[in-house]
């Protein structure tokens, strides 16, 4: 006898509820979960399916382990230190260009490689000790660069929802730049002024008096290399794609984390940053490992189809009503396996009621990232919350976010709603 | 004593895991390494490899075996290509049954089981799929490989953070870079997905091909469903394709135009880039849809799922459903016999090019009988006429 | 050639992960470099 897939789901979520009023982190609890539900589907311990599921993100989770390797070797070689003096006295006297500046340097990795984590990693650390400066709180701080790091991951050219639920519906990727570059700029703007209206103007003498001092043999060179190594071979693979092998973003970031530290000034223990990287990594990309389980088991049970068929079927004012509720939990849950999971159902639902798929798809993709701030994964969240070295509870960046998160729950729903009389931005 | 209790906690803890790892490696060990026999039929003349076409995909997984069949009579060629995704098994299943039963009176056919062999080896993470699956005959079963739509990564590593089409430099999402029906038509210093079309292509131009025809199956959701995909030069013959066969053989098959904008799969490229006519076939799986329920074998097999069932109750899908599902011998049914009518119509056009084959069921022998039954009994068959996929 | 630097990669922090799973006093965190590690493993021995 094979339970439903119904009770299957209970006893996921009654395992979940134990594990966590026994103080089991997040990450473990969900794997306990996945086990229950493995063991409820009567599929007893399957250990083919938890070590398939624990491959799904391997190549991301060595994406986060490289790229927060180069930056820890950056940032002890004293090259973090440096480029926030450099930044803070060429714009310290003008708050909006120093928005417009920030705003662009959040806005770009992501947009290269589609992931926020990209954007959170390289530059969000950065990022978040200039706004220090200006007087923000530690929270508002991290909201700033979750809410643009999201943004950046949706923005193009690469933006992995949109191109994974094309892929899905039989739809080239082709149209999507403007549909997803002009909400995703104008709303990482109003995000940074929203919430970084109250700042002041920074007080050049006494930050670089705070601030860490930077070697004395650090230049601006020493910093920019790596970088540029960096955007080189991003940029060397899309321009010339069939001449070059390909590279893959982990080894791209060793090879910048090689360039910093041959360029540090000063001599670095490459085995303790490196360990501690993994130990400072070690929630995330055990949430990540945890939640391809999980997965796997929802999938094998009948646990996944059970959740997107109840979606989809809802009446189409509801769905089109919930996006900015059931597209970011899917995320925090899937996360970018949302895309073929209810992302692909979603956009057949609008294409056959008359919208545009390519708008409607866009309005969609920037309403996904914020589901990574939400419980159980919340992984960009938390990555967040641990570069900007954020100490206050949690929820505290989470307050900060409502704001921008209704705004672009608010944009992403009416680019839905709207997408045939926005159909002129796809040129096509 | 602290220090010996965390001992011994990490010791049961390593262990634990060293059963997990070892428990997982062997599965994963089978999969890779089960042998799918393929006992040659009457009317196969020469097994051939691609990369006598190609020699850079020598000694690699995707080196697939191409099975030659010739007729007495001289005709045209056609290429039929099974496995392209091997998560779709009516087209493996169907060209298998075309190699150990069809004997060929005039023209040449050309048959690969395993298009993209190395997504023979591995199983979609998340999907949970089984690794591989039984259909019954009369003397047992004969097993196969459950694959993937993407190649094995232990074939194809790294993947780039996007991919960009060649030759025509359309972006598309990084996975699709081993999604053999996104490479076309390949280049030989690509990746090993890219190399294996480009000797396909090679292999097409060789040979002379005059029609190539790609077998898949397709979730209900997803718009591309029991249908023939047509290239500009085939249009013609799969209008008459699908009319015949709506008419003749028990089931509707649509036709389509392959869109331009789209690019790399087989439909598209394989008629831009070659003489020859492609045709993609789509035959529905309910296995691959997102709502699916309990994921085993009898789904991927029976295609029964009441999740589905509800969302084609809310007019989510574009094949019906009901509670029979669509299970294997109709869809490999499908298959085979839109082949034999695009064989046929073919052939009547073109009489010097023509095509006739024999031997092999059509929908509704399979429907009656079972797809096991036109599957050959390697157990007792010639040693010398067993070929392993 | 790039391939292999992959396995390089990967190899490395497999042997992070064990080092850290060593050194860990916290009964969780060694289950989870346990599970984190599975999948290093699998790679390397070219099993999946």
């Amino acid at each position: 006898m094979t339970l439903s897939p119904e009770i299957i789901l209970l006893s996921m979520v009654a395992a979940y509820i134990l594990a966590k009023l026994f103080k089991i982190s997040t990450e473990l609890s969900m794997f306990f979960a996945a086990l229950a539900g493995a063991l409820a589907g009567g599929a007893g311990i399957p250990a083919r399916h938890i070590a398939e599921g624990a491959f799904t993100y391997l190549d991301i989770i060595l994406i986060f382990i490289t790229a927060t390797f180069f930056m820890n070797l950056l940032k002890e070689s004293g090259g973090v230190a440096f480029v926030i003096r450099g930044i803070l006295r060429k714009f310290h006297h003008s708050k909006i260009l120093l928005f417009l500046l920030l705003t662009l340097i959040l806005l770009i990795p992501g947009a290269l490689t589609g992931a926020g984590s990209v954007t959170v990693l390289i530059t969000g650390g950065m990022i978040a000790v200039v706004l220090g400066y200006m007087g923000l709180s530690r929270p508002r701080t991290a909201a700033i660069v979750f809410i643009i790091a999201g943004l950046s991951a949706a923005a193009p050219p690469v933006s992995l929802w949109a191109m994974l639920t094309a892929a899905g519906v039989n739809m080239p990727y082709v149209g999507f730049f403007l549909p997803l570059l002009i909400p995703c700029v104008l709303l990482s703007l109003l995000t940074i002024f929203i919430l970084g209206w109250k700042g002041k103007r920074v007080d050049l003498d006494k930050a670089l008096k705070e601030l860490p001092e930077a070697p004395d043999k650090m230049n601006w060179l020493r910093v920019i290399l790596p970088f540029v190594a960096f955007f080189f071979l991003i940029a060397a693979g899309r321009v010339w794609p069939h001449s070059l092998p390909i590279v893959g973003l982990p080894l791209m970031f060793v090879v910048s984390a090689l360039l910093s530290l041959l360029l540090s000034p000063i001599r670095l223990s490459v085995f303790r940053i490196a360990r501690d990287t993994i130990r400072q990594l070690l929630p995330l990309i055990g949430t990540l490992t945890c939640v391809g389980i999980l997965v796997q088991i929802m999938t094998l049970t009948g646990v996944r189809g059970l959740i997107a068929v109840t979606v989809v079927t809802l009446p189409v004012f509801i769905v089109v009503a919930t996006l900015a509720l059931t597209l970011p939990v899917s995320e925090a849950v899937l996360m970018w396996g949302a895309a073929p999971v209810l992302g692909v159902p979603l956009v057949l639902l609008f294409n056959t009621i008359g919208l545009n798929p390519i708008v409607a798809l866009a309005g969609m993709s920037v309403i996904w990232p914020l589901g990574d701030a939400l419980p159980p994964t919340a992984i960009i969240g938390r990555l967040t919350k641990d570069t900007v070295h954020m100490e206050e509870p949690y929820r505290e960046m989470l307050k900060h976010c409502l704001i921008p998160a209704v705004l672009i729950a608010v944009v992403g729903t009416l680019m839905v709603l709207f997408s045939k009389k926005l159909a002129f931005l796809t040129m096509l | 004593m602290k220090d010996h209790a965390a001992t011994l906690r990490k010791t049961a803890f390593s262990l634990l895991a060293l059963v997990v790892l070892i428990s997982a490696g062997l599965q994963f060990y089978r999969h890779r390494n089960l042998r799918e026999p393929v006992v040659l039929g009457p009317g196969v003349t020469d097994v051939k490899n691609l990369s006598d076409y190609f020699d850079g995909i020598s000694g690699t997984i995707n080196d697939a075996h191409v099975y030659v069949l010739e007729g007495e009579e001289p005709g045209g060629a056609i290429l039929v290509l099974g496995g392209s995704h091997p998560e779709e098994p009516a087209g493996r299943l169907a060209a298998w049954i075309f190699a150990e039963n069809a004997v060929v009176q005039k023209g040449r056919l050309f048959l690969i089981l395993s298009t993209n062999r190395s997504a023979t080896t591995v199983t979609r993470l998340g999907g949970a799929y089984p690794t591989d699956y039984s259909i019954e005959t009369n003397f047992g079963s004969r097993t196969f490989r459950m694959g993937d739509r993407w190649s094995n990564p232990l074939d194809q590593w790294p993947d780039p953070e996007i991919y960009i089409h060649y030759p025509s430099r359309q972006e598309l999402a990084y996975i699709d870079i081993r999604n053999i029906n996104r490479t076309w038509p390949g280049r030989p210093h690509g990746t090993l997905t890219e190399q294996t079309c480009f000797a396909m292509t090679e292999l097409i131009k060789k040979e002379g091909i005059d029609i190539v025809i790609d077998l898949h199956e397709a979730e209900l959701q997803y718009p591309v469903i029991s249908t023939i995909v047509a290239h500009s030069k085939g249009q013609d013959l799969a209008a008459f394709s699908s009319m015949m066969i709506s008419g003749m053989e028990g089931f509707n098959i649509g036709m389509e135009n392959s869109p331009e904008a789209l690019r790399g799969l087989s439909h598209r490229e394989i008629g831009d880039h070659t003489d020859a006519i492609s045709l993609l076939l789509e035959a529905p799986e309910p296995f691959l849809d997102a709502t699916r329920g309990r994921t085993d074998r009898k789904l991927l097999l029976e295609g029964k799922d009441r999740f589905i069932v509800r969302a084609g109750k809310h007019g989510l899908l574009f094949e019906k459903i009901d509670e029979n599902g669509w299970p294997i011998a109709l869809r490999v049914g499908r298959h085979c016999s839109t082949l034999l009518q695009i064989f046929e119509l073919w052939t009547e056009e073109k009489a010097d090019r023509g095509l006739v084959v024999s031997g092999v069921p059509r929908y509704s022998d399979i429907v009656d009988r079972g797809v096991g039954a036109f599957l050959k009994n390697p157990a007792t068959a010639d040693p010398n006429r067993i070929v392993y996929e | 050639m790039i391939t292999v630097m992959y396995y390089i990669l990967a190899a490395a922090v497999a042997v992070l992960l064990m080092i850290n799973f060593l050194r860990s006093k916290k009964w969780q965190d060694e289950i989870l470099y346990l599970i984190v590690l599975l999948p290093f493993i699998l790679r390397l021995l070219r099993l999946k």
